[in-house]
């Protein structure tokens, strides 16, 4: 006899929900930190991690790391650095979207055995290597030549992300009425974060006027819309949720994540006004039977100002073509609706492509910061990552055990 | 007036790129188009990315499009670029569907807005490339 099996009513993925628990939480130096390679601050970041943890490198058996490019880090030498052998490592390529994959793929393989105790984490040396010399400078500023795109862009001028997330802000202004006001309340909100961290890279407040008063980059962009260079290095020590009651954190629990990438490219279909944050969102919110309404605070991948008004839209905050009134509320502020990028972000703490904003998304549900930084009764914390040519998207939700 | 000698990057093109650039030298613009589905697509390549037929011609095209979004450029990345500034890169979409990354001409920066209709012309970069360009039409 043949019985239909019945449709799963509850998606596969929610087995994976409170599996695991990120147990250690660590950054290196943030800013400019001259004469440190991208590497050596990464190997900072994992061992801040790993005191935070009261654990060992020895106890560490994963190593997953954002791929390098020119000077970025690596999980084979990072592994050699730490002394370790690992059952489970290697290295992510979705640009900054990679740092919360690295996090769902380590769930994945503690859940299967693969392994126990994995890190995560990435560095760079974005601020010293752009900084050290003129031509140094300039070499970053043009990319490498093997790089660079051989047609259909540089003979119109056209080089970097600024402007490729630009087209994106204008569209968008275009299609919904954004203005560069709402852009600046985002960089604004995240300087008065900024400086209640001392860690932060950016010290002085940030004014409406300063915002209009700075140099164009690529229009609509001006500089404050436009995140750090930053020498910086963030790193997370992942285990199971049944390891992480025995250690000295309380553990936060790894509640959700997913992925998508919009690979049919940023020019094309709606895609630089609607952003895999949506499908990826969607996955995430699945796999914790959870909505935008359950989000206590946002540590939203801050690129450009756009890109966190965008998303705020496309994982539900408020509804697409709304963004600018939501920024506008006031809501990204501690103490409003909904707290974003609590330590400055990327516009204004450092940026390492994602990875402090997982670190915030875990100290904000740890509830030990000084009442002026903590977001109140947090108890669920929404991470978002983006990168690889605009198109790659991650998501992470994080609570409290 | 002194003269800035410094060339703007030269396209170096894909081998499935070249009849594009081939056509443009001669002032016509042509997308590869796919004989079984019959939709165009950009940038070409040897399957068509709606339907995966091998099987294309590369047909020329209206050069008739409209702004789909636009940026103005007044940082100097490349130093070909230092008397330019400001100067806007648009993303155009032709009325054949595909979207390509020009510049606009003929118009101050300012001026520029999205779904404004436009018309392909052709910038003579030397005696191998011409560059499709883009200005307001009627």
């Amino acid at each position: 006899m043949n019985i239909a099996s019945p449709a799963p009513l509850i998606h596969p993925s929610r087995e994976l929900r409170d599996t695991c628990a990120i147990v250690g939480a660590g950054t290196s130096r943030l800013g400019r930190v001259p004469g440190v390679s991208s590497l050596d601050l990464l190997v900072e970041a994992i061992r801040n991690a790993l005191e935070d943890a009261g654990l060992h490198a020895s106890d560490v058996d994963g190593v997953l790391c954002r791929g390098p490019d020119e000077s970025y880090s690596h999980h084979q030498l990072v592994a050699e650095r730490l002394g370790i052998n690992a059952s489970f490592s290697t290295t992510l390529t979705n640009g900054g979207a990679s740092q919360i994959m690295s996090v769902a793929l380590a769930v994945m393989a503690i859940r299967f055995g693969l392994a126990k105790t994995i890190v995560c984490g990435f560095g760079r040396d974005t601020w010293s290597r752009t900084h050290a010399n003129e031509e140094a400078r300039v070499r970053n500023e043009t990319r490498p030549a093997s790089l660079l795109p051989r047609e259909f862009g540089p003979e119109y001028g056209y080089f970097g992300a600024t402007a490729a997330h630009g087209l994106g802000a204008t569209r968008h202004m275009h299609l919904y009425g954004t203005t560069r006001d709402h852009f600046a309340e985002i960089a604004l909100a995240f300087r008065e974060h900024a400086l209640r961290n001392p860690a932060a890279q950016m010290k002085k407040p940030l004014s409406l006027e300063d915002y209009h008063a700075a140099r164009l980059i690529v229009a609509p962009f001006g500089m404050f819309d436009c995140s750090l260079r930053s020498d910086a290095a963030g790193a997370v020590i992942v285990t199971s949720a049944e390891r992480a009651r025995d250690l000295k954190q309380p553990p936060v629990l790894v509640k959700g994540f997913g992925t998508h990438n919009n690979t049919r490219g940023w020019f094309n279909d709606d895609n630089m006004v609607v952003t895999a944050a949506k499908q990826s969102g969607e996955a995430a919110y699945r796999m914790a039977g959870l909505g935008p309404e359950d989000v206590d605070t946002a540590q939203i991948y801050d690129c450009f100002t756009y890109m966190v008004l965008t998303q705020l839209e496309d994982y539900g905050f408020c509804k697409k073509g709304e963004g600018g009134s939501f920024v506008a509320s006031g809501a990204l502020r501690l103490g409003g609706s909904l707290p974003c990028n609590t330590s400055g972000g990327q516009l204004s703490e450092a940026h390492a492509e994602g990875m402090l904003q997982i670190v915030e998304g875990v100290r904000q549900l740890r509830h030990t910061y000084p009442t002026n930084r903590q977001v109140k009764d947090a108890n669920v914390a929404l991470v978002s990552g983006h990168g690889g040519n605009q198109v790659c998207h991650s998501t992470l939700i994080l609570g409290r055990a | 007036m002194m003269t800035d000698t410094r060339p703007k990057p030269k396209p170096r093109p894909a081998p499935e790129s070249l009849p594009y650039w081939q056509a443009a030298r001669e002032h016509r613009l042509t997308l590869p188009r796919c004989l079984s589905c019959e939709r165009f697509w950009f940038p070409p390549s040897r399957t068509c990315p709606h339907c995966l037929s091998p099987e294309l011609e590369f047909q020329d095209v209206s050069g008739r499009g409209k702004v789909y979004s636009f940026v103005t450029f007044h940082r100097v990345y490349h130093p070909a670029f230092e008397h330019e500034v400001p100067y806007v890169v648009a993303l155009v979409e032709l009325e054949e569907g595909p979207r390509l990354l020009t510049n606009i001409l003929d118009i101050p920066p300012q001026d520029v807005r999205c779904d404004m209709p436009v018309e392909v012309v052709f910038d003579d970069l030397d005696a191998e490339f011409s560059i499709p360009k883009f200005r307001p039409s009627t």
